[in-house]
């Protein structure tokens, strides 16, 4: 009878211990922030002054392994940001001799299931020698380095 | 006498692997539901005299604190715990982009959702961006923005403003981006890593 009684006390508490790893891997989780899977379909929201075309060609040029879509409901992660350009001003060219605009951008990436923000990124040159397209190769780059799983 | 040593070795035996598999839930578990009782506590007080007296409350609640760029306040020294999922409410000229990357760059212990009704605290604020005039460029030699920004953190349950942070650089070589970084950065004082 004791006998019994030992073996459902340790089957509780085995119990017991694994309900308390699996709550400790769930505490874990946030803190690892989850990536963007290879091969994954990404939508790229439209972004002010029409960055969003520059960002897709700059995913496509740095070779991001993800897949672009044009519809958000097939897309599982989706692209949202926003982007400014100030043209160089009759000032700055004769002053400073700089004839480059000055950017500014910041992109997020969410899972669309969970809502959840997985990786953001702002850029800002101040005499960005291509322009938006500059900005929008350096968001893709650090998109690819950072935030896709290896 | 001696059927229930093992038994009870192997008792502690499951606790100290239970500990060791994670370490701050023995502990978290039980104190955490506690200070967030407090945070709530603490928030609907807050907000109490809010409804019935407008001004003079929230003022003596709010403690200012030290900061090198900006203005910081925390109403009761209020905390919110690590990994609560924080909506950042849509700012003039996009600037709740700036914060949200600045909240991943400066490593805030927050889950940034794009959907309100999942968030448990909701980043509001407004921001301002000045560029350099050509008087500024022929007499400073500066061609850098002037940026500020004012924000506030607000519960979502109880409606409560926990924290407020305003910043105002003079010459921002990063432009917004070192405004929502600064934002930021005094967003992670008030979370419990």
């Amino acid at each position: 009878m004791s006998h019994n009684r030992g073996l459902t006390m340790v089957l509780v508490l085995v119990v017991l211990g694994a309900v308390c790893m699996t709550h400790a891997e769930d505490t874990k989780s946030p803190a690892q922030s989850s990536k963007i899977p290879k091969g994954a379909k990404v939508f790229v929201a439209p972004i002010a002054d029409g960055f969003d075309t520059y960002l897709k060609d700059a995913i496509a040029a740095k070779k991001v392994p993800v897949e672009v879509v044009g519809n958000r409901e097939v897309a599982e992660f989706e692209i949202t940001g926003i982007s400014e350009t100030q043209k160089a001003s009759t000032a700055k060219k004769v002053l400073f001799g700089n004839w480059h605009s000055r950017e500014e951008a910041s992109i997020q990436v969410s899972n669309l299931k969970s809502s959840e923000v997985i990786w953001s990124y702002s850029v800002h040159k101040e005499a960005s020698g291509h322009g938006k397209k500059s900005t929008a190769e350096a968001c893709a780059k650090h998109l690819k380095d950072e935030a896709i799983e290896k | 006498m001696h059927s229930k040593n093992p038994l009870i070795a192997l008792v502690v035996a499951l606790f100290v692997v239970c500990a060791a598999a994670s370490p701050q839930f023995a502990l978290s578990s039980i104190f955490y539901q506690n200070d967030s009782a407090q945070d709530q506590k603490s928030a609907t007080k807050d907000s109490q005299p809010a409804s019935s007296e407008p001004s003079k409350p929230a003022a003596a609640d709010l403690k200012p604190a030290s900061s090198d760029e900006g203005q910081l306040a925390t109403v009761n020294n209020a905390k919110i715990p690590a990994y609560a999922k924080v909506y950042v409410a849509p700012m003039l000229g996009g600037f709740e982009n700036y914060i949200i990357a600045g909240l991943r760059n400066k490593k805030v212990p927050l889950i940034v959702v794009v959907d309100r009704a999942k968030a448990d605290y909701e980043i509001s604020g407004v921001s301002e961006s000045e560029k350099a005039g050509w008087a500024k460029m022929l007499f400073m030699g500066s061609q850098n923005s002037n940026e500020q920004a004012s924000i506030k953190l607000s519960d979502l349950k109880t409606g409560a403003v926990i924290f407020g942070y305003s910043v105002h650089k003079a010459n921002s070589i990063r432009g917004r981006q070192s405004a929502g970084e600064a934002c930021a950065k005094h967003i992670k004082q008030i979370v419990i890593d």
